[in-house]
């Protein structure tokens, strides 16, 4: 055969099926446009989204933008469709780039060395600032009509499908990122169904370490999970989830007969649940996961430390674990509008499923904590006690309770602060009881919870290694007016929580009707930390006083091991005050000498009252005050927070004013606006034991507090101001969204 | 009068306030069959969690009158969930209560867009109250493009709420029209809450022949079979005969095409 006929003979085949598909193809393209702006006086502008933790990527307050998404669907036959997404993203493409001209050469700056694209500076020489379009979501859908199986899904989607405990939802941005191959069928007249799936991890964050290693191809989730519908009154499930990243065997030199590949890293999530329901007001709903997972020291970290190396989606080395929950729904029992839910839940602390929902998901009853307190903490700052470190999200923080998901893995990242918050629930036990009662146009509701801590244990649990070791990722550890979201094991933990909410929504019968609504919640929460002496850093008695040195003669709680290690003793310093020139001579922190100096203990409590009110019939509007109030305890200077956080410990008051709109015309899918005034302050109070230092002009330079102003320099040398801290910033977010 | 005299004085009159609250209500109730949410008989839900069992099978509808306000409540065999933060107390579901007053100028037997049913010739509403978790607006928008034939007749309660299993709206009863409310005739749609329907369907979701994620299955990939999970039938006693009453009144036949042959007829359910 010459050469070229197979190209003709495949270019001839080529332009009959496509001749021939449009007959039979039905190919729709719809799509949505969402349009944003933010307003804040932080005045960041780095991306159109407030908030993300990402290195290299920009965050900010201010800017406009538009983003546009066409969405592909390709009906070819009965028995085959495509779909397809095809999505600009708002990252750095503000209006105002211009539509991504220009810009700067991020290769050609700094002598070589690239910068950092933020706020879209590097126009069209950065795909996040140039309205780059992504693929996304490109899958073929097959129903071939065999008994045994109903549908094949092969390429990327939205694996929602099982459970936020095992295989949940991530980002939702990028909620069809993943790609793999998806069985499904049933039985017994669909009473029975079943799905199988390989999905293939992705490289950049699902594994130790947020990455799955070098040899990337072949990483992938393994997922089946089956429900049997055995009547209205009873269902059961099960599902089952391995995880296995590999890696190319780096012993293996004879390339003659292949590679051998060795385990990176190995996760197994068993699950069951069933659900009873005996009668139109009683559900009963019981899930039990259990986990195991192993992470191969040759290729994956394994263990982490306490000051900044911390960062890992999953536990180190080997362990198991188990979750469950159990709830029981009694709904309007007494048939007079009052029902009931009560759930008891355990999440264990080595309970570890890498594909666990990491967010938009909430697999509890439990309001959780606020985020208004979320990460970054009260005092204004993202991390640490260092310069060049200003908040991301802004002393508001975000709206509402947060939800809660069953991983470290949680994700935050891209979010505006009108957006629901996760917070990781790894170590929480305990039992949430929230009756409602709807009539009418009254429902009021409340919560009473209570939770402990399966990661309450002292040095990880383990006295025979060195707590700056530990199978447990730290990441920003427990810090803050609530915590850190993503943080869920510190070295010493002594913690329970309690949990109260009421609220209340009535229409007042006027007009359009006129909503009412409030809210009261409070939260009690203490943790001892350290509790037992023999964990103490030095010796009884080691730091004397009275301008003496600390003779340094360390404690320790195991052979070789000692808290010294992370709660080193203060130097002798010489303070001069600016204002009285008097001197003083004492320790630069409160030496760690007893078990109260690291007792954290929060009393919250906020109220929210708002009214709202449809305008027009296409506007909505409300206005709605929040006041939050926390007295924290959180260790004195001898602690000065884990990780290098900015201390915590003292009075916070926060007020929001909140004004959001609604707008609808006939076409519009959403359209909104939300402006909120916050103000407030922070009263700290770091308890006594240590010499007041006064700021420097460096101090000035670097973080703004005046010259002279008290405060004091902590372990690493950051500067914790003594001064009240008052807040008053002001931001909105508007947006409009149209499906075409 | 004495202290206790005031007291039982306080106390009748709170009692006699109730009893004649209750004298005066209206309430017409009907009850649906459990299991029966498979629309002509072999629906099923879609795959996603967030559509748990049950969450489509009507069991209740309750229509009561207290003085200018009418009250409407529909319960499902289901816990009702929020998993999409509509902040209303349920997401999934979307409720269409179509009514037949005593009015007969304006009665239509059409279907709401998306629905892809009719009614029965005998069997025209001339009132739909929708319930819905998105905003009232929004649902007055689509409500505007998609269906403004019958615009008036469409009842759209500036909000609904969802507790336990029970979704209910309050309205003005002169929305609804004068007369008797038992002696009207009712039927109650049970759909799913769709953010982003389809260019003609009114905030519905589709059944298609294979169930997705996000879809209903078991039936056309066309536009021929009706969008229902469950509905009134009978005399809407509960019994378990009216599924297949319901069954009857939701077949469908389709064209190759996919376009309708005939179409799901729904009839009244009356006292």
């Amino acid at each position: 055969m010459q050469k070229g006929k197979p190209l003709l003979i495949g270019a001839i085949v080529l332009i009959g099926l496509v001749a021939a598909a449009p007959l039979a193809a039905q190919i729709t393209i719809g799509g949505t446009t969402y349009t944003k702006f933010l307003w804040g006086n932080q005045r960041d502008e780095g991306a159109l989204y407030n908030f993300t933790t990402v290195p290299g990527e920009g965050y900010g307050d201010n800017g406009q933008g538009t983003e546009i998404e066409l969405l592909v669907n390709g009906k070819l036959s009965k028995k085959l469709a495509i779909q397809a997404r095809i999505h600009s993203r708002f990252n750095q493409n503000f209006w105002t780039n211009y539509g991504g001209f220009g810009g700067t050469n991020p290769a050609f700056q700094n002598d070589g060395q690239q910068t950092p694209c933020i706020g879209g500076i590097c126009g069209e020489y950065d795909p996040r600032s140039n309205q780059y379009v992504k693929l996304r979501g490109v899958a073929l859908t097959l129903t071939p009509g065999y008994s045994w199986m109903d549908t094949a899904v092969i390429g990327q989607q939205d694996w929602g499908y099982f459970d936020p405990f095992v295989v949940g939802r991530i980002r939702y941005i990028d909620r069809d990122n993943q790609g793999g191959i998806l069985l499904q069928g049933s039985a017994a007249n669909r009473q029975l169904t079943w799905d199988v799936a390989r999905i293939s991890l992705a490289r950049i964050y699902q594994g130790p370490g947020f990455t799955t290693g070098t040899f990337v191809a072949q990483d992938a989730a393994y997922t089946t999970q089956m429900k049997y519908i055995v009547n209205p009154q009873f269902d059961i499930g099960g599902i089952f989830n391995w995880i296995h990243d590999v890696e190319i065997d780096p012993a293996d030199k004879n390339f003659d007969n292949g590679l051998n590949l060795l385990t990176r890293y190995r996760n197994n999530v068993y699950g069951l649940k069933a659900g009873i329901h005996p009668a139109s007001a009683v559900d009963v709903r019981l899930q039990g996961f259990y986990s195991s997972t192993d992470t191969n020291a040759a290729f994956a970290p394994t263990n982490f430390c306490l000051t900044g190396c911390g960062y890992s989606p999953v536990i180190g080395g080997h362990h198991t674990g188990w979750s469950g929950k159990a709830d029981v729904d009694l709904n309007d029992p007494f048939g007079m509008g009052l029902s009931f839910n009560l759930q008891g839940f355990r999440i264990g602390a080595n309970y570890s499923s890498l594909l666990a929902a990491r967010r938009e998901s909430d697999v509890l009853l439990t309001e959780g904590h606020d985020a208004a307190f979320a990460f970054p903490g009260p005092s204004n700052a993202s991390y640490g006690v260092f310069g060049g470190n200003r908040t991301r999200i802004g002393y508001g923080g975000w709206d509402g309770p947060m939800q809660q998901v069953a991983t470290i893995n949680v994700d935050n990242d891209f979010t505006d602060f009108d957006e629901p918050l996760a917070e990781t629930v790894i170590g929480w036990q305990g039992v949430t009881f929230v009756p409602v009662y709807s009539k009418g146009a009254l429902e009021v509701s409340g919560e009473a919870s209570y939770i402990t801590y399966d990661t309450n244990w002292q040095a990880f649990n383990d006295a025979s290694r060195s707590i700056m070791n530990t199978d447990y990722p730290t990441t920003e550890l427990d810090t803050g007016v609530n915590h850190s979201y993503r943080s869920a094991f510190a070295p010493f933990q002594d913690k329970k929580t309690y949990i109260g909410v009421a609220k209340a929504k009535y229409t007042i019968n006027a007009g359009k009707g006129i909503e009412i609504f409030g809210k009261v919640k409070g939260i009690h929460e203490t943790d001892n930390r350290m509790n037992d002496a023999r964990f103490l850093p030095y010796q009884a008695g080691d730091c004397a006083g009275g301008g003496k040195a600390c003779a340094g003669n360390k404690n320790s709680y195991s052979p070789g091991n000692t808290t010294s290690d992370l709660y080193g003793n203060p130097p002798v310093i010489t303070v001069t005050n600016p204002v009285t020139g008097q001197k003083e001579t004492g320790y630069q922190w409160k030496p760690f000498d007893s078990l109260s100096d690291d007792d954290r203990k929060l009393n919250y409590w906020m109220i929210n009252v708002g009214a709202g009110y449809q305008l027009t019939n296409d506007l909505y509007g409300s206005l709605s005050y929040n006041y939050y109030h926390a007295n924290l305890l959180d260790g004195d200077t001898a602690m000065q927070g884990y990780n290098l956080h900015e201390m915590t410990s003292g009075e916070h008051r926060k007020n929001q004013l909140i004004a959001r709109f609604k707008y609808n015309i006939a076409g519009l899918s959403e359209c909104g606006l939300e402006y909120q005034y916050n103000w407030g302050i922070f009263h700290p109070d770091f308890g006594g034991g240590y010499v007041v230092q006064y700021a420097s002009a460096d101090v000035n330079k670097n973080l703004g507090f005046p010259v002279g102003s008290p405060g004091f320099t902590g372990r690493f040398g950051g500067w914790n101001s003594l001064l009240d801290r008052n807040f008053d910033q002001q931001r909105l977010k508007a947006y409009l969204k149209v499906a075409f | 009068m004495n202290r206790t005299g005031f007291r039982f004085a306080l106390l009748t009159a709170i009692a006699f306030a109730f009893a004649v609250a209750a004298a005066s209500a209206q309430e017409v109730a009907f009850k649906d069959p459990v299991g029966d949410d498979k629309g002509p008989g072999k629906y099923t839900y879609p795959t996603d969690p967030v559509y748990k069992a049950g969450s489509f099978d009507l069991t209740e509808f309750k229509f009561t009158v207290k003085g200018d306000k009418a009250d409407v409540a529909v319960t499902v065999n289901s816990s009702l969930e929020d998993p999409w933060g509509m902040k209303v107390g349920f997401a999934v579901q979307m409720i269409f209560v179509f009514i037949q007053t005593d009015e007969t100028a304006g009665r239509t037997t059409k279907g709401l867009p998306g629905l892809n049913i009719q009614f029965g010739p005998d069997d025209g509403w001339n009132r739909c109250i929708i319930l819905s978790p998105q905003p009232s607006a929004r649902v007055r928008g689509e409500v505007e493009i998609k269906a403004a034939a019958l615009q008036k007749m469409i009842v759209i309660p500036n909000q609904v709420r969802g507790s336990g299993r029970t979704i209910s709206a309050t309205v003005n009863k002169k929305e609804i029209g004068p007369g008797d409310p038992a002696k009207w005739g009712y039927q109650v749609v049970l759909q799913s809450n769709e953010g982003f329907p389809d260019k003609t369907d009114l905030l519905t979701r589709k059944v298609n022949e294979y169930e997705g994620q996000h879809r209903f299955g078991g039936g056309n990939d066309g536009d021929c079979d009706p969008h229902v999970m469950d509905i009134l039938a009978g005399h809407g006693t509960g019994d378990k005969s009216e599924i297949e009453e319901q069954y009857k009144m939701l077949a469908y036949e389709c064209n190759p095409d996919g376009t309708s042959k005939t179409m799901a007829t729904l009839k009244m359910v009356r006292k």
